[in-house]
């Protein structure tokens, strides 16, 4: 497999694989909402990266289609969490997760 | 008309339901009586609209009619009902005296508080009933069978605060179960060779599957005996029915004497290819009946409670049927059944109606003289009686008595001794009855009349004691008259009985015989205990082994309570601990361990459902790439 | 875009135009009132609208959407259960002080994104009707600002949701990335073309199962089920457990059908894996519950568990028992919900099992009908959830998942405990003396009505579900 540019297009996988990795363990390990939702940002674009990579490579449009919604949507995802989150700081003067604990069991 | 089949057990039901959601503060007694008789009536009148119907286009009846409730795949749950002349005469029967009865316990229940509560239970008895005998399936006459003991342990207890009565409904509901379990497993047993339950493909299936005599329908028949003994009180478990008299006398009249204890007799009559294939289990049928006919006969004899002696004369009568069914005599069955219907649920009404009279006193020797007060009470008694000690050629009970004693001694399956039973049978009944008849309303009063029944208690009496004395004219012996309009009925439902060779010209022999003994017994009756008063009293008052032995029903309650009761209390006592529960609240604490370990995983804690995530994703990935296909 | 397309199309055109019109109506003046009409008009406009297809339609819109048969009832199916979530909301925000008229916005546009999920046969379709779908609800969960633990509710599943949708996404372009397809269709054709399968597209179809296990809560993805259904606001909970999960099972049955996803026995063997756990795991959690919501929340894990027993019976017969199943779930879930809806007053809802103690004798005919909606829980005969898990049992007997089917017989007996439970403390003759401010009563009426109308569809559909079995027969 080697496309014009010649990087071969599965260390495109191994990048993506790696970006979302990093999200995930960013979401698992930090306590602030901020940086989490940062983290899944991470996890979307690692998402992109991959998309655009495959689009270009399989010389269809539809990946990029695709990213194009998916930067819409997470703007939207951003947009409705930063408000709950600003909900949640009026609340508690916080945005440490780890303080929502009062539904459980 | 067929189209309105399914309304018959239906109105009954909505009528319960209807009854049991008012309960009895919400409806006044007026409207309460008109959904429990109007209910049963409007059934009634379906039923007459049906057999019109039939005899006028003289098609015997026989059709299914099916509410498909759903169907998956291939299985499909059919509620199917069938009617052919076998059901159509039960039918019949448990609609029309249900009618009498509701409208009877209309008057007779006036006073009490659950009005509604009692009606509710009676339209619920009946829609059971009848589901019982229209179903098409045996699963769904499973339901009825069960629905029906239901109600019969409700009705039993139906004056629940006084513990007596309880236990009564206990026992009855107990002893049954006993027969019911050998029902199910009859039933099991059918689906598993034959893998269906539906009537009329088993009674088309088995003779292809089975020889005559072979094991396993045999078995299956002997099973399906237990439940037919079990609900019909029949020897060994008759005991139930005796104390069963604990419930108000409508019920007595309409489960325990016309309707339910004979729902036995059904089940084998619609059986009947099944023994046609199990000539022993058929014998059984037979042994239990000349069995039963005669400790019962016995019993009532020497009982002093007016409802008990017509307690164990139903069983006695039911054993008749037995022993009708034993022999072949399907349709003498059914016919007796019929019959018997009318004058017994005559008998318990009246009986009702002189115990309301006299403050709820039982004992007969405390009654007495009743004859110039209540005359009309007395009338119809007296017919019911007369039809009950099969008084020759004027009431209807001698016709049907009389074919089961000539068939017992005609078939070619019976023996010298289901006649020699069925005769001195006879006998024994012609002497109990009159006894009752003449301790309750000859002689001087002893107990004064307080309440005197009025037009809703008279009228169904009257009515019933019509059909108790001319009911039987539809049928005819071959030595006179020779009318066979029943029997015709079931030419293709049930098979026809078969006589022994050259047995035709006794005939007249044993009727003439078996009157003069029902005239005899009559007879000594009157010389026993109105003529000479003073030798009933001495043997009332002595204590003679005899006397107390059969007033006691044989002390088959001390037998049971022997060797099954007080070995099973026993255990109980030892296994107090119940070490098979042990299982269960294992089961149970287990239960309890894994929600408190679970639930630890709820910690709310939002990092920890993330990890639950990410966990949960990491598995899953592992699975599908380390099998992959 | 032909007119046949459009018209196959203008269920969501209705949906969207009613969402549209709504935000002038707001902008002009706020009227709980208007808007609520405008609400259940346009519903039930379009479900009306809806019933004038055909049921043999069938309208490709290619390369995104397919109308057919199946879609149309599914979609008949949301528009009903967010018709029955309007009115049970319409006094449930009444009594609150809150701005509420936004509120049926979200809602309609929450529908719409399920019911564009339901006709989906392309991954961006399915992706933007889930977003669509999921963004409504963050803020559906967190609507109530001053109520308590709303905020926490919505960051949980705002959190969760957006996570487990970037495994989502990341599967789909994992998927994309070894077939170069990103329709059903393709990806199905891709698979028969190709003996082996790489490890990175089976990779992929871990990850959507991970998102959409998420969705539907099956374990080990459903631990926020329970705090987000106590957290929410009644009605939302309702279409949480309802639309949210029932659009799910009904583009899995889509995707898994042209995917033949039932020929691989990894994937039978991981739903089977997540049915079972599912099936235990919320049952047992159930058991020493006391709160009622969440109660259902970890019965709804379960019942999820089961409805993947008919999906995995595959075929036709498995998408009808998933279908029926799902469809006497909605009833029964709806009027649950309903019933916890009408009972709760302007501070809190009645979610405590302690709430319901003596109701029989309080309220006997609410008392009746959440009896019959938890009968028919737990599968009591006359009722639909009977038939429903009959139906399951049977497609699960007959493609001879014998350990599946074992299982859920094993749990319809453990959920029967609380089940019951619930029931008895309802009879329970204590009365509890409860003081609460009465609003009008006719604001109760629409509540009660359609109580009334669901538990008569539950015994309708126990009763005689030949109608029903029938018609989805013909759709599937």
């Amino acid at each position: 497999m080697q496309p014009q540019n010649g990087i071969p297009i599965d260390y495109y996988i191994w990048l993506a694989a790696a970006l979302f990795t990093i999200g995930v363990l960013g979401v698992l390990y930090r306590r602030n909402a901020i940086i989490i939702f940062m983290c899944i940002e991470l996890m979307l674009n690692a998402v992109n990266v991959l998309l655009v990579a495959f689009s270009t490579y399989l010389n269809d449009a539809a990946g990029q289609v695709f990213v194009f919604f998916i930067m819409a949507v997470a703007a939207a995802e951003v947009a409705v969490g930063l408000a709950i989150l600003i909900m949640m700081y009026r609340n508690t003067k916080t945005t440490d997760i780890n303080i929502l604990n009062r539904l459980k069991w | 008309m067929k189209d309105f089949l399914w309304l018959i057990p239906t109105l009954p039901f909505l009528g319960a339901c209807i009854l049991i959601i008012s309960g009895n503060a919400n409806l006044p007694r007026r409207a309460v009586s008109i959904v429990g008789c109007g209910s049963v009536g409007a059934a009634a009148i379906l039923t007459i609209v049906i057999m019109i119907d039939f005899l006028t286009t003289g098609q015997i009846p026989e059709y299914t009619v099916i509410v498909n409730w759903f169907s998956v795949d291939n299985l499909s749950v059919p509620i199917a009902l069938h009617l052919d002349t076998l059901s159509l005469v039960f039918v019949f029967v448990i609609t029309f005296v249900g009618f009498l009865i509701h409208v009877y316990s209309i008057e007779f229940m006036h006073h009490d508080e659950s009005f509604a509560r009692f009606f509710a239970y009676l339209n619920l008895f009946v829609s059971a009933m009848l589901m019982l005998v229209l179903a098409d399936s045996l699963i769904l006459m499973y339901l009825g069978w069960e629905g029906v003991g239901l109600c019969s342990y409700l009705l039993i207890g139906f004056w629940y605060e006084e513990e007596k009565n309880g236990y009564a409904a206990r026992k009855a509901f107990i002893i049954t179960r006993i027969g019911d379990t050998a029902l199910a497993v009859g039933l099991f047993m059918l689906f598993a060779e034959l893998g269906t339950l539906r009537i009329q493909d088993i009674l088309t299936l088995a003779p292809q599957q089975w020889a005559t005599g072979s094991t396993t329908p045999v078995t299956i028949c002997l099973l399906l005996l237990g439940g037919a003994v079990g609900k019909s009180a029949q020897f060994p478990l008759q005991t139930w029915l005796p104390d069963a008299m604990a419930g108000p006398s409508p019920v007595s009249a309409l489960i325990h004497a016309a309707t339910m204890v004979t729902a036995g007799v059904y089940l084998i009559a619609r059986m009947n290819g099944l023994y046609v294939l199990a000539p022993q289990a058929q014998l059984w049928v037979g042994i239990v009946g000349a069995i039963t006919l005669l400790i019962a006969g016995c019993s009532a004899l020497t009982q002093y409670d007016l409802k008990r002696v017509l307690a164990y004369s139903t069983i006695s009568q039911i054993g008749y049927m037995f022993l009708a069914l034993g022999i072949g005599a399907w349709s003498s069955a059914v016919f007796h059944f019929m019959i018997h219907a009318f004058f017994k649920a005559l008998l318990f009404l009246a009986a009702g109606a002189v115990i309301m009279a006299l403050h709820h006193e039982h004992d007969m020797f405390k009654m007495g003289g009743l004859r110039k007060q209540m005359p009309a009470v007395f009338a119809t008694f007296l017919i019911g009686s007369a039809s009950l000690a099969a008084l020759p050629l004027i009431s209807a009970g001698f016709y049907s008595k009389d074919q089961i004693i000539w068939l017992s001694f005609a078939s070619q399956q019976s023996n010298i001794w289901f006649f020699l039973a069925a005769v001195v049978g006879a006998f024994i009944t012609a002497i109990y009855t009159f006894r009752m008849v003449f301790l309750t309303f000859y002689g001087e009063a002893k107990t004064s009349v307080s309440h005197m029944p009025g037009n809703l208690i008279t009228q169904p009496l009257v009515i019933l004691a019509v059909l108790a004395l001319f009911a039987g004219f539809i049928e005819l012996p071959h030595t006179f008259g020779h009318v066979t309009l029943f029997s015709d009925l079931f030419s293709t439902t049930l098979p026809p009985v078969t006589l022994r060779p050259n047995v035709e010209s006794h005939e007249w022999i044993i009727q003439t015989s078996t009157g003069l003994l029902t005239l005899v017994g009559i007879a000594m009756a009157y010389y026993f205990y109105v003529i000479q008063p003073k030798i009933a009293d001495d043997i009332h008052a002595s204590t003679i082994e005899t006397h107390r032995f059969w007033y006691a029903g044989w002390r088959f309650d001390s037998l049971y309570d022997a060797i099954i009761v007080k070995p099973i209390l026993f255990f109980a006592r030892v296994n107090k601990h119940d070490f098979i529960d042990k299982l269960y609240s294992a089961l149970v604490e287990l239960s309890e361990m894994m929600s408190a370990l679970f639930s630890r995983s709820q910690n709310g804690i939002l990092r920890w459902y993330i990890m639950g995530i990410v966990a949960g994703a990491v598995i899953i990935i592992t699975f599908t790439l380390i099998i992959t296909p | 875009m032909n007119r046949s397309d459009l018209y196959s199309l203008t269920p969501l055109l209705i949906l969207s135009s009613a969402a549209i019109l709504n935000f002038f109506s707001i902008s002009i003046k706020r009227n709980h009132k208007v808007i609520f009409a405008i609400t259940v008009l346009s519903l039930i406009g379009d479900f009306i609208f809806l019933t004038s297809y055909s049921l043999y339609h069938q309208q490709h819109i290619d390369p995104l959407l397919v109308v057919d048969g199946f879609g149309i009832f599914n979609i008949g199916l949301i528009l009903l259960t967010t018709l029955v979530v309007a009115l049970m909301s319409y006094a449930y925000f009444e009594q609150r002080e809150e701005r509420k008229e936004e509120y049926y916005i979200l809602l309609i546009l929450a529908a719409l994104g399920a019911c564009i999920m339901v006709i989906s046969k392309h991954f961006v379709s399915f992706f933007l009707g889930l977003e669509v779908l999921s963004v409504s609800l963050y803020s559906l969960i967190a609507y109530l600002r001053t109520r308590e633990r709303s905020d926490e509710a919505g960051i949980k599943y705002l959190i969760l949701a957006a996570f487990s949708s970037a495994f989502l996404l990341f599967g789909m372009s994992l998927i994309y990335a070894t077939t170069g397809k990103m329709d059903f269709g393709g990806i199905g054709y891709y698979l028969t073309t190709t003996q082996d399968i790489p490890l990175i597209m089976m990779a992929g179809l871990g990850m959507l199962i991970v998102g959409a296990g998420f969705k539907l809560g099956v374990v080990p993805f459903h631990m926020w089920t329970p705090d987000v259904y106590e957290g929410a606001p009644t009605p939302v909970t309702a279409f949480i457990a309802t639309v949210s999960k029932g659009g799910m099972i009904a583009l899995l049955v889509r995707f898994f059908n042209a995917i033949n996803g039932y020929q691989y026995e990894s994937f039978t063997n991981l739903f089977t894996v997540l049915s079972i756990a599912s099936m235990f795991v919320g049952n047992i959690l159930a058991l020493r519950q006391t709160n009622l919501k969440r109660i259902l929340a970890y019965s709804s894990i379960s019942h999820i568990g089961y409805l993947l027993v008919a999906f995995l019976s595959g075929g036709s017969m498995g998408a009808q028992a998933t279908t029926f199943y799902l469809v006497a779930y909605f009833i029964t879930t709806l009027g649950a919900f309903g019933i916890i809806a009408t009972l709760s007053d302007q501070h809190r809802d009645a979610e405590l099992i302690d709430d319901y103690r003596g109701l029989l004798w309080r309220r006997p005919l609410t008392a009746v009908a959440f009896s019959a909606m938890l009968l028919s829980l737990a599968g009591i005969p006359l009722t639909a959830g009977f038939i429903a898990k009959f139906y399951v049992i049977t497609a699960g007997i007959g493609t001879q998942h014998w350990l599946l089917v074992f299982c859920l017989v094993v749990n319809s007996v453990i959920g029967l405990y609380y089940y019951i439970k619930i029931i008895a403390v309802m009879f329970d003759q204590k009365l509890q003396i409860k003081s609460a401010k009465e609003l009008h009563p006719l604001v109760y009426v629409i509540s009660s009505v359609t109580i009334a109308v669901l538990a008569v569809f539950l015994f309708w559909l126990g009763v005689s579900p030949e109608g029903m079995l029938s018609l989805i027969d013909d759709v599937i």
